[in-house]
């Protein structure tokens, strides 16, 4: 059986038409997220969204129907106006105003804030820091520990403090609705300006920047990672959050499990 | 059929492959750029819209893994990638890499910019790189796919995007390119005007992945030796430096089924260079020229 280029040319437009139309039929040609985090697998919060599967994708409204609060809230907290930008918009923004280095206000910044906001777990970035008027929104409305949100207000981002040393936007630089959110609230106890981000890890002390390796080299075998895991483990060089994120576990759930392991261990 | 006329009909029958290319690069141009205006808030009427990344089977294919592991798809990518990926497989099983030769709109890009090189260069375009290197060079994408498909594993992410050219080429006016992605872009527009899809075959982790399948594939390039003049036209024809006039059948991991070398586009004599179904025990029948003289010399 011989094939011309005329039929070659039949059998690739055909396969792709057909296999587009025959998987649109089933359901799965999906080319955009749901803008609906994944649920909670365990614990008290089974069944709830997760904040960590916020992705830069979703707009402010989207974030504030799939946690269901008053999208005025993170507007004010980030110093938003138009509802239907997306968040990953943050990055620019708070780069291109000065942010210290070693400090970053992006997409990770709103998933603390709505952990904050709604008491739902997150483990953040070091490095991630919130706005200080997101902190005083979360001092009116955030459902967290009071503790958790004094410890997010140590570590705030205040535009006011950083302006004397704040490097103009870059020209060219993406517009946005959002400005630098300015203070809204004196409530603040303290800006923390320092930037240590480099990951020195404490012996036994499991954190968002702990690898694979580290938890074998403090004693943790295989089995016993993948008894917390659900039988599965990553390469010894992975970070264990970013793997858990991308494998679908929620890594503050399961890290207080695996700290039990460490503390038993010791 | 006189000479003119055959060569008409061959040039006719190029140009269907060239029309496939134009129009698959065009549907993921605008639907791309229909995806960053709706982003935008600019919606464009009857056109739909979605990310590069949504119709690149390369995200489904780094998916694979978290996807038959957890359930889950590496951040970006959607579930289209997955089925553009098992198609671009099947397709691959059967008849090679006919998605990088007929339908990628990179390839054809680079394809576009090699039209100019060859102008500028003539008979030297697309022989620049000395045989030896450029044959060692061509294992680089297989680097390039174990680098993209460990990190992706590792850190659930997307990790290709900020040095790839092609995503870098239908997103450059988004903001969204990372400086790595334009140096690759650029690079690949100066190469291309040197050699014939130079991403393709030294970089290109699809590209690896496809090319694999030359190995498997049911239909194949077969030369028919009895009929061959020697001229050498399909070898001179490949975008991809393949010596297929001296080959019965093509193994090449490179190939990437494009045809241009058969009796239907460079080769001038009917049913000598054609797309058939192996039978599973052929293999490549290649000789190196001294020893295919040795052998003659003998008999």
């Amino acid at each position: 059986m011989k094939l011309s280029i005329k039929s070659m040319a039949v059998i690739v437009v055909g396969a792709f038409s057909l296999g587009i139309a025959g998987a649109n039929l089933l359901g799965f040609w999906q080319t955009t997220s749901s803008k609906q985090p994944v649920a909670i697998k365990e614990g008290e919060f089974a069944g709830l969204p997760n904040p960590a599967d916020i992705r830069g994708s979703y707009t402010w409204a989207d974030v504030a129907n799939a946690f269901g609060f008053d999208v005025k809230l993170i507007l004010r907290a980030f110093g938003a106006s138009d509802e239907t930008e997306k968040v990953n918009a943050l990055e620019a923004i708070y780069g291109a105003a000065g942010l210290p280095a070693g400090m970053e206000i992006g997409t990770d910044s709103v998933r603390l804030f709505v952990s904050l906001l709604t008491g739902l777990p997150h483990i953040a970035e070091d490095s991630t820091v919130l706005p200080v008027s997101a902190i005083a929104v979360l001092r009116e409305s955030g459902k967290a520990e009071a503790a958790l949100i004094d410890a997010a207000a140590a570590k705030a981002y205040d535009p006011a403090k950083a302006a004397t040393s704040a490097v103009p936007a870059a020209p060219g630089s993406p517009t946005s609705s959002i400005a630098p959110a300015q203070p809204a609230s004196t409530t603040i106890t303290a800006v923390k300006t320092e930037s240590a981000t480099d990951h020195v890890a404490t012996v036994g002390a499991l954190t968002g920047k702990t690898t694979f390796q580290e938890l074998k080299d403090w004693g943790l075998g295989e089995v016993d990672i993948k008894s917390v895991t659900g039988g599965k483990i990553g390469p010894d060089a992975s970070i264990v959050k970013d793997w858990m994120a991308a494998n679908g576990l929620t890594f503050s759930e399961l890290k207080v499990r695996l700290q039990e392991l460490l503390d038993a261990k010791k | 059929m006189t000479t003119k006329s055959a060569t008409l009909k061959k040039k006719g029958a190029r140009n269907i492959r060239h029309i496939v290319q134009a129009a698959f690069f065009i549907i993921v141009a605008v639907t791309t750029t229909a995806s960053v205006l709706s982003e935008k808030g600019i919606s464009i009427p009857f056109i739909p819209d979605a990310s590069l990344h949504a119709v690149c089977p390369l995200g489904g294919v780094v998916s694979f893994w978290q996807l038959l592991n957890f359930g889950t798809l590496v951040k970006k990518v959607h579930e289209s990638s997955v089925v553009l990926a098992v198609l671009g497989l099947l397709l691959a099983l059967l008849f090679g890499p006919v998605i990088c030769g007929w339908v990628c709109p990179f390839g054809t890009f680079q394809e576009w910019l090699g039209k100019l090189g060859r102008k500028l260069f003539g008979k030297k375009y697309n022989n620049f790189v000395p045989r030896k290197l450029d044959k060692a060079l061509r294992y680089l994408r297989y680097l390039v796919f174990a680098w993209v498909s460990y990190m992706t594993v590792i850190s659930g992410k997307l990790i290709f995007q900020d040095y790839d050219p092609y995503y870098a080429l239908f997103n450059f006016w988004t903001g969204e390119v990372a400086v790595a992605g334009f140096v690759a872009l650029g690079a690949v527009i100066v190469l291309s005007l040197f050699v014939e899809r130079p991403f393709c075959k030294y970089a290109c982790p699809y590209g690896a992945v496809q090319g694999v399948f030359n190995l498997l594939r049911i239909f194949g390039i077969r030369r028919n030796a009895p009929t061959c003049i020697s001229c050498k036209a399909c070898s001179k024809a490949c975008p991809m430096n393949i010596d297929v006039s001296t080959s019965k059948v093509v193994r090449d991991h490179q190939c990437i089924s494009c045809l241009e070398c058969t009796s239907d586009a460079a080769c001038p004599i009917p049913a000598t260079v054609d797309m058939i179904a192996l039978p599973g025990s052929v293999k490549d029948s290649y000789k190196k020229p001294a020893a295919a003289k040795s052998s003659a010399a003998k008999e």
